[in-house]
């Protein structure tokens, strides 16, 4: 399963990390020898190792609508995403008409964007990083980042158990101390059962929420049940949100790299 | 006959005369003092302030850099370059620096600002404004740490305190957007508003690996002179010891021009104003000899009947022109110099009126102005004054005496 | 006995002595009128960079966007406050700003767009005639922009290259378009020569979709006379729901600036004016001791020391006048002359700035009346000062003493 965008990243990669820490537990409960709380570091160190393994070489094709609500203005795109590994990804607008072509394209550590209506493609600069992508609560550095999830933070299972009379394991995530994150932690509540993602929060450095990732709608898609609606609210304006809906997902497609060039932006 | 005695006591007969002409005498000095020694004293700190904000009395930088500055240009072999002018006599020191454009995020928010990194162990309070300017913890001490400086507007703007942590994303070498995480370890604050929301200190080798550049690579080599007055002949004496096509040295006039202009027009206002008061002393100081000489006529044919060669009493005007030229340079001293001290070290302080934030050619100036004179100065002031009044006193004499050939008492 | 006649005869009778006191002050006069007229000029060319150019008189902006500029702060119905303003007697122009990035080629650069209405912006601002490359902005083109010269620079263009601008509009799409370089600017400041990138109102409202409002209202007074605060009060009536703030209050730094430079020109006067002073104290008391014998012979016949403090000062006075009319003449002149010529320090500074705001290094004088009269008035109160003393000698003198003074 690969990232496409920040969401996907995170459905993809803890829905991965959640399969193979329930894999671990089948592992672990066929060997008493290894409880769950001794070498807790191994047994992480173990996960995202396994995780890694999944992620190599694979590819994805996704459709899927972006729904932006501010106090200014409520807008929705239709996209379509190809994504293969880690670095490539390219996204297309499909609506509204007059953004429809517009595309992003990430190889790497650089994002290009094509304007149909000027016929450019711009390379982002450092000055756009921090700016929002395609008006939405994401910026270009989310789409950035994420394939760096695992690089940056440690992984630790924080609570197990009931919350909210649902049975739930909840992982935070500690940023590594040379990663270049500006969160202070992050979050993840996953239902126990099904490993399905509830909740994502970003904490800041003096660990006050600053975003909030809701996932709902779970639907049988790309051969599992997974949560095709990602909402992200900001903390400091609740009323806001930005929401994606996926419509169609498929893996494993098959992509050539050269798929992934600013040639190719420009096709509609 | 002792003439210049005889000078002595002619000056004094007239006592308000001389007085009031010494006294012009040494308003002139007062004036020149106060105009050359405030305007070298600001312009002097201007030019160092300048210099330590970054770029130095004299820069060493990649050809280009300094018309349209870029990530790709910079200097190769930074620390050879280093080590040559600091064999040079006159240099205070040097440092190796790399600068350029980021965006500054927490959590909160983000900004856009611009970043120094320094090696600490070349720099120093004396010639580093920003850390100068730290108010609150200590600059990083390793050249490759996560250490940051922020600025004070920088600071509150993201809400940031010693130990929290900056995200800074820029461009690297290749074009490549890359991103590094630092921790705040002092907070500075120059009083500029620019500066201090916009300005880090970073560790150079944490960005040198970050940029991608090669383990010898920099922006600039800021140099540091003992005195700026030596920047033109320092600079040749660089240029030829380590110039090369892909390298520039700059004099702090072409690296910040504003500032150059700014101190010109200054200058060339207090010449200006200066060699006026000059000649107004001098018409006053022609007057009084010329008057003295010529309301003597009788006086002086007297002398002539019983025997005085001509010359002689041409010898006693020029005396008497320089006892004036003497007297009105110690009346000079006497009103001058305390003056000058309370100046020197009281200062005016203008911050009423100005305030914190004045600048003038994108430096800060310091709104206590105080005077400094250098000896060179001191001696031209005098000089010159002693010559205005010789000159002034000749004129008189001469006509006089020429007038006196073609004339019978 | 006329005082007049009598001055006049004791003026012409000594001229070497009055010659100097003449050509002196005159020569002073001549040089403070042209240091005054070119101060006046720097500090108008400096005042219209700062203000005339881009900040006006008065800014009227919605509360709180000063602080934190946004796309959505704007002012509501800027077409009815301007025409208010217009029935009041000041001109106004409605502007509209963003953040967005521009770029050329293979380099980019953050820019501040600035959406001009073409017509009414140059009912306030200068900014028109400060091209120094190209041409100003022009309704007809919608794709023409005028950038600063930094900025220019910077992106490596000049008039006729093209720049895309990419920047979110307000609907939260990107808004994207090409542009062609119409004009590049002189230098005005700082933020304008690195940030500013001009373009029509008509333009910036397609590509930032904001078709209603505007960012800022600048006005400028009738003329620009007239008291500052009084027309910000006026103005702050007529928009009583907006922030109103005048030039002074926006660019405190420059203002102070301003008022310090005619402190100095005051103390520059006043220091040459001094040493002008000291000459004619000079002469005077060397003209009256010369001629003590007379004073005390016109005392034993009566004169009052009044009188003779008058005489004085008639003299003085004679020669004063004397002295203004050439000074005055050639003064005018001279600075008229520079007024439209202009001294070109260009070779001693190619730019200078102060307090951010550029200054021309092409010095233009302005001979106003006060840039002129002022050196004359402060001569003639020098002069009379300068007399006192001499005047005051002459008066006391006892008859007796002067006629056998020797």
């Amino acid at each position: 399963m690969q990232r496409i965008d920040g969401y996907k990243m995170r459905i993809c990669k803890f829905t991965r990390l959640i399969l193979s820490i329930s894999l671990l537990l089948s592992f672990l409960n066929s060997s008493p020898a290894l409880s769950r709380k001794e070498k807790p570091r191994e047994r992480i160190n173990s996960i995202l190792r396994h995780i890694d393994d999944l992620w190599r070489g694979d590819s994805s094709y996704a459709v899927f609508k972006v729904q932006v609500k501010t106090a200014h203005y409520t807008r929705t795109m239709k996209m379509k995403g190809w994504s293969k590994g880690k670095d490539k990804s390219l996204v297309r607008i499909t609506a509204p008409l007059k953004e429809k072509g517009t595309a992003t394209l990430r190889s790497g550590n650089n994002i290009y964007t094509y304007l149909p209506r000027t016929d450019r493609t711009i390379r982002l600069t450092s000055g756009m990083m921090m700016g929002s992508w395609m008006g939405s609560h994401f910026t270009n550095d989310d789409l950035v980042k994420e394939s760096r999830l695992e690089d940056d933070y440690y992984a630790d299972i924080s609570f197990e158990g009931i919350r909210n009379n649902r049975n739930i394991i909840e992982i935070t995530l500690t940023p590594k101390p040379y990663a270049a994150v500006v969160w202070g932690k992050v979050a993840l509540t996953l239902l126990a059962d099904g490993y399905i993602q509830l909740t994502e929060i970003f904490y800041d450095e003096d660990m006050t929420i600053s975003r909030t990732f809701t996932f709902t709608w779970l639907k049988q898609i790309a051969g599992a049940l997974r949560p095709t609606v990602m909402r992200v609210i900001p903390a400091d304006r609740p009323e806001e949100f930005t929401e994606l809906v996926y419509e169609e997902l498929k893996f494993n497609i098959k992509i050539k790299d050269g798929f992934f060039s600013i040639s190719n932006l420009k096709r509609r | 006959m002792d003439v210049t005695s005889l000078a002595w006591r002619n000056l004094w007969r007239r006592k308000r005369r001389t007085l009031i002409t010494a006294f012009s005498i040494g308003f002139g000095m007062m004036l020149a003092v106060t105009f050359t020694g405030t305007g070298d004293y600001s312009y002097t700190n201007m030019i160092n302030a300048g210099a330590d904000m970054g770029l130095g009395h004299i820069t060493v930088e990649a050809l280009g850099y300094n018309r349209v500055p870029a990530v790709s240009k910079r200097l190769v072999n930074a620390s050879k370059v280093r080590e040559e002018v600091l064999s040079l006599p006159g240099v205070a020191d040097a440092m190796t620096r790399i600068s350029g454009q980021a965006i500054f995020a927490t959590a909160r928010k983000s900004i856009g600002g611009m970043f120094l990194a320094v090696d600490p162990a070349m720099e120093t309070e004396r010639h580093n404004l920003f850390i100068r300017s730290i108010i609150q913890g200590e600059l990083f001490s390793e050249k490759n740490g996560s250490g940051v400086v922020i600025g004070s507007g920088m600071a509150k703007k993201l809400g940031l305190k010693p130990g929290k942590k900056l995200i800074y994303t820029t461009t690297d070498i290749n074009g490549e957007i890359v991103s590094d995480i630092a921790r705040v370890r002092a907070i500075f604050k120059t009083g500029v508003g620019d500066i201090d929301g916009a300005m880090v200190l970073l560790p150079i080798d944490s960005v040198r690996s970050t940029l991608n550049y090669g383990r010898d690579d920099a922006t600039y080599l800021s140099i540091v002179l003992d005195d700026y007055r030596n920047t033109g002949k320092i600079r040749r004496v660089i240029t030829e010891s380590i110039g090369n096509q892909q390298r520039e040295v700059l004099t702090w006039r072409e690296t910040q021009p504003d500032l150059a202009g700014i101190i010109a027009m200054d200058r060339w206002g207090n010449y200006i104003s200066q060699i006026l008061v000059g000649l107004l002393i001098a018409a006053g100081i022609l007057n009084t000899l010329l008057m003295s000489v010529m309301e003597r006529t009788k006086e002086f044919g007297m002398m002539m009947a019983i025997g005085m060669a001509p010359r002689t009493l041409f010898k006693l005007v020029v005396a008497e022109s320089v006892w004036m030229a003497l007297a009105g340079l110690v009346i000079g001293i006497i009103i001058t110099t305390p003056w000058y001290l309370d100046l020197y070290n009281v200062g005016i302080d203008f911050s009423g009126s100005i305030g914190d934030d004045y600048s003038a050619g994108g430096v800060l100036i310091d709104p206590v102005f105080h005077i400094r004179l250098c000896m060179e100065s001191i001696i031209a002031i005098l000089a010159g004054l002693f010559g205005l009044t010789l000159v002034s006193g000749l004129y008189p004499a001469w006509r006089w005496l020429h007038g006196l050939r073609r004339l019978k008492v | 006995m006329n005082i007049f006649k009598l001055a006049y005869r004791n003026v012409i009778r000594s001229r070497r002595r009055t010659a100097v006191i003449i050509t002196a002050m005159a020569f002073a006069g001549f040089i403070m009128i042209l240091f005054a007229a070119l101060m006046e000029g720097m500090l108008m060319a400096s005042e219209r960079n700062a203000v005339t150019m881009d900040v006006a008189d008065i800014q009227i902006h919605a509360v709180g966007y000063r602080d934190d500029p946004d796309l959505y702060k704007r002012i509501e119905h800027p077409d009815q406050l301007i025409s208010a303003l217009n029935m009041a007697g000041f001109t106004a122009a409605p502007r509209l700003y963003g953040f967005a990035l521009a770029a050329s080629g293979s380099t980019s650069a953050g820019v501040r767009l600035r959406g001009i209405d073409v017509d009414l912006e140059q009912t306030v601002t200068q900014i028109d005639r400060h091209i120094m490359e190209g041409k100003w902005l022009d309704n007809d083109d919608l794709h023409g922009v005028v950038i600063g010269k930094k900025l220019a620079r910077t992106l490596g263009v000049s008039a006729g290259d093209e720049v895309i601008v990419v920047g979110q509009a307000s609907d939260g799409s990107m808004a994207n378009d090409l542009y062609f370089v119409r004009g590049i600017l002189k230098s005005v400041g700082s933020e304008i020569d690195s940030r500013a990138f001009f373009i029509t109102d008509e333009a910036f409202r397609e590509l930032m979709v904001i078709y209603k409002g505007a960012h800022e209202i600048a006005v400028m007074r009738p003329g620009r006379q007239g008291s500052l605060e009084k027309a910000t009060a006026q103005v702050s009536g007529l928009a009583p729901d907006y922030e109103v703030l005048n030039w002074r209050q926006l660019r405190p730094v420059i203002a102070r600036i301003m008022d310090m430079a005619d402190t100095q020109l005051l103390v520059m006067i006043l220091i040459v004016y001094i040493a002008v002073a000291m000459v004619v104290l000079n002469a005077m008391l060397m003209g009256v001791f010369e001629r003590i014998h007379e004073f005390g012979i016109m005392k034993a016949i009566g004169v009052t020391p009044l009188q003779i403090v008058m005489l004085i000062y008639i003299e003085t006075m004679l020669q004063t006048l004397c002295a203004a009319l050439p000074a005055l003449t050639a003064g005018w002149f001279v600075a008229g002359h520079f007024q439209k010529h202009g001294i070109d320090l260009s070779g001693t500074a190619s730019g200078a700035s102060f307090g951010g705001v550029a200054i021309d290094p092409i010095l233009y004088a302005h001979a106003s009346s006060d840039a002129v009269m002022t050196p004359v008035v402060f001569l003639i109160v020098i002069a009379m000062l300068s007399v006192i003393y001499p005047a005051v000698k002459a008066a006391l003198i006892e008859p007796v003493k002067a006629i056998n003074y020797r």
